[in-house]
């Protein structure tokens, strides 16, 4: 194996090794009770751990970190569809015609 | 027998399949179309399940009592299937790593392991679904287990896919021409696992955690 090899199974598994840790945070923030804030408040926060790892997935192991820029563009058009998804929900809820 | 002597002689091939990958076909993106495809559809695929996520989310937030006191999730099974999830994420991802150093047996492992992971997800998610249909809890019973039911059956849907093709893939991996002409749909179907694995890391606090 060579030395970028390894180093690039290292990463996968420093990778997996954060992800699991982080699914374990989750469910012990969710279900102890720990953190000292609203049960919203305890929501955000995981919503907040599945982000990163999704976000730890896509950029090590789908490699967009160091993939084509055009990549990252294609990845990130349904999150601004989404976005402009909810801005005309919302902004429905606050503007009567 | 014939099928014997094709596995004899796969296996003495194995160390002689150099598994060249084809090389990055010249095109205006710079981008081989296939991996650019397979993001485009899985583009699509964000918004698809986008669309079933914002409707449980909407549900969610106008049932103060939610999911119900018949609704009960376990907590400890969901976490392990997530871990199962992000487990074969990794060995897609080590099966992708063996092919560039050109180790077909580490490959066929890789795959075959993340296949048999994928499949147990699936098991363990059968057992959760006969464990409710049992307590006579269907789609039907209120807007949570609807919820739960639409989520789930589609995701395990795209898990069910996601087995098929890397099976597929693994089928081929013996054949040298492969290698040569489409040996980049190892790394599409990696692209298409790592999307079933992400839709799952949200899915799984949305119906067991909140």
């Amino acid at each position: 194996m060579t030395s970028a090899s390894h180093a690039s199974v290292r990463l996968s598994l420093t990778i997996w090794a954060w992800l699991a840790g982080l699914v374990l945070l989750g469910v012990i923030l969710s279900e102890l009770a720990i953190l000292p804030l609203p049960h919203s408040g305890v929501i955000a926060v995981v919503a907040g751990l599945s982000t990163v790892k999704a976000g730890l997935v896509a950029l090590y192991y789908m490699h967009l970190k160091g993939d084509r820029r055009l990549l990252v563009f294609v990845a990130l058009v349904p999150f601004l569809l989404i976005a402009l998804a909810l801005s005309v929900v919302f902004s429905s809820a606050f503007v009567r015609l | 027998m014939r099928a014997g002597a094709g596995y004899a002689a796969t296996d003495a091939m194995e160390h002689a399949v150099s598994l060249h990958h084809p090389a990055a076909a010249s095109t205006q993106t710079g981008v081989p179309n296939g991996k650019l495809g397979m993001w485009v559809f899985l583009a699509s695929e964000v918004m698809f399940f986008t669309g079933l996520i914002g409707a449980y989310v909407v549900l969610r937030m106008s049932h103060p009592a939610w999911p119900g006191s018949e609704g009960h999730l376990n907590v400890w099974i969901g976490a392990c299937n997530t871990l199962v999830l992000i487990c074969s994420s990794t060995t897609i991802v080590l099966a992708l790593a063996a092919s560039e150093r050109r180790d077909l047996s580490a490959v066929r492992t890789w795959l075959l392991l993340t296949a048999a992971l994928g499949s147990v997800f699936l098991v363990v998610k059968g057992f959760e679904y006969a464990a409710k249909f049992s307590h006579h809890i269907v789609p039907s019973t209120n807007v949570f287990w609807s919820c739960y039911f639409a989520l789930t059956a589609f995701h395990a849907l795209h898990v069910l896919g996601g087995i098929v093709f890397n099976l597929v893939v693994l089928a081929y991996t013996g054949r040298p021409a492969w290698w040569a002409s489409r040996g980049r749909r190892l790394e599409l179907a990696g692209l298409y696992w790592h999307f079933v694995d992400i839709v799952w890391i949200f899915l799984f606090p949305m119906l067991y955690l909140f």
